[in-house]
């Protein structure tokens, strides 16, 4: 495929042409903080603003996400610039005061020098626990998973993840893949004997024949043994005992 | 309050059966059943192929769709500057004492939904309250319940 030639940081960098800015840097060894993209997730990212960086190109320059830019030759990146800190700060300040306790966010707001927001902080009925409302759960059930049990609800402020009529879902198959891709930890995923809870809703879990231990809920099974017609038997042992 | 499944069955299937349609349809749904029912949703999400979460996520985004029934008048009080300035916020508290609802709510004998708006432009009325399509300017605490009479 064709190779692209830009800079990041003044430091020379091969890339291919439908890559984006973040994967070049991160290949690289160059650290751009970053939250709501993944690379597993092809329309993730875009929505935390945390991985602005400058883009210089003919003699022009944008602030521009950097997850979801991609990259083309001569393209001028700069990561650190006092511009992007400033920036960078006035976005991890306002969502500090959104989410006081999502630990991620608590760090990044610190390395960028930021202990408290001069903002009020959500409490009471604003308070949304650690959820930063990127999608990122959102889009795996969706692109990942492939059953939508979940979707982003209300908008602007209100705006949340959620099943229909925050009912437990008809078609969640209980993965869990929406816990473990959300950057803040904002999703609570309850594991206890053989019986998982995960919005609103209790799965059965299956148990490794050799171990013992519940590994994978049963309607997960089930998905597998449907989309890819994968032998039911291959789950009697977890990945550990296989 | 009871839905009829024929009904509902009849809106989805008055429309071209394709993904764009859906917007419409939940349309229908609130311009004719007054809400979007729970098993419209779900009858739409079968027959489009659509998941569930997608459509009732459409149907939370919109403020002109609504999840539970609304009233069969609706009040709209404004609380843009100029109405704010003259009082909006004491006739909002007058129509709450008065039909026993708090803003976004519906009355128990499904007669008023009310809400409140940033501005409807009718600002040299204001203080402006709005029931379904007629505007009613300079309205006060006082007067709020002769304006309320004459919708049944």
């Amino acid at each position: 495929m064709e190779k692209i030639k830009f800079t990041i940081d003044g430091k020379e960098v091969e890339a291919l042409k439908d890559q984006n800015v973040l994967e070049v840097a991160q290949e690289n060894g160059i650290y751009i903080p970053n939250l709501c993209s993944n690379p597993e997730v092809k329309s993730s990212g875009g929505s935390c603003r945390v991985c602005l960086v400058e883009a210089h190109q003919n003699g022009r320059m944008r602030l521009v996400t950097s997850c979801n830019y991609p990259v083309r030759e001569g393209l001028e990146i700069k990561t650190e610039t006092p511009l992007v800190k400033r920036i960078r700060r006035g976005i991890l300040e306002l969502m500090l005061a959104r989410v006081p306790d999502a630990e991620v966010v608590v760090e990044l707001a610190r390395e960028n020098g930021i202990e408290e927001p001069r903002f009020k902080k959500d409490e009471g009925e604003n308070y949304r626990y650690k959820c930063i409302a990127c999608g990122l759960c959102v889009q795996v059930c969706e692109e990942v998973v492939g059953v939508s049990a979940i979707a982003m609800l209300n908008r602007s402020y209100d705006k949340k993840p959620g099943t229909p009529y925050m009912k437990p879902s008809e078609v969640c198959i209980g993965c869990g893949a929406c816990a473990y891709a959300c950057p803040t930890g904002a999703i609570s995923i309850k594991d206890e004997g053989d019986t998982r809870k995960i919005w609103g809703k209790e799965f059965k879990m299956h148990t490794c024949s050799v171990c013992g231990k519940p590994y994978i809920p049963e309607a997960q099974i089930d998905w597998i043994v449907k989309t890819t017609g994968k032998d039911r038997s291959f789950f009697d042992k977890c990945p550990d005992c296989r | 309050m009871a839905v009829d499944i024929n009904q509902i069955d009849e809106i989805i299937s008055s429309h071209e059966k394709s993904e764009e349609s859906l917007l419409s349809i939940l349309q229908s749904f609130q311009r004719k059943l007054n809400y979007v029912p729970e098993e419209g949703i779900k009858r739409l999400s079968e027959s489009f192929d659509v998941p569930e979460s997608r459509i009732y996520a459409m149907a939370t985004f919109y403020k002109a769709l609504s999840l539970v029934p609304r009233g069969r008048h609706t009040i709209k009080v404004c609380m843009g500057t100029a109405c704010h300035l003259k009082g909006g916020g004491l006739i909002l508290e007058a129509i709450e004492r008065e039909l026993g609802v708090e803003r976004g709510g519906t009355t128990d004998d499904m007669r008023f939904s009310l809400e409140t708006v940033n501005c409807v432009g009718a600002c040299a009325m204001a203080p402006v309250v709005v029931v379904d399509d007629e505007y009613h300017g300079h309205a006060s605490s006082s007067n709020v319940h002769s304006i309320l009479k004459k919708y049944e």
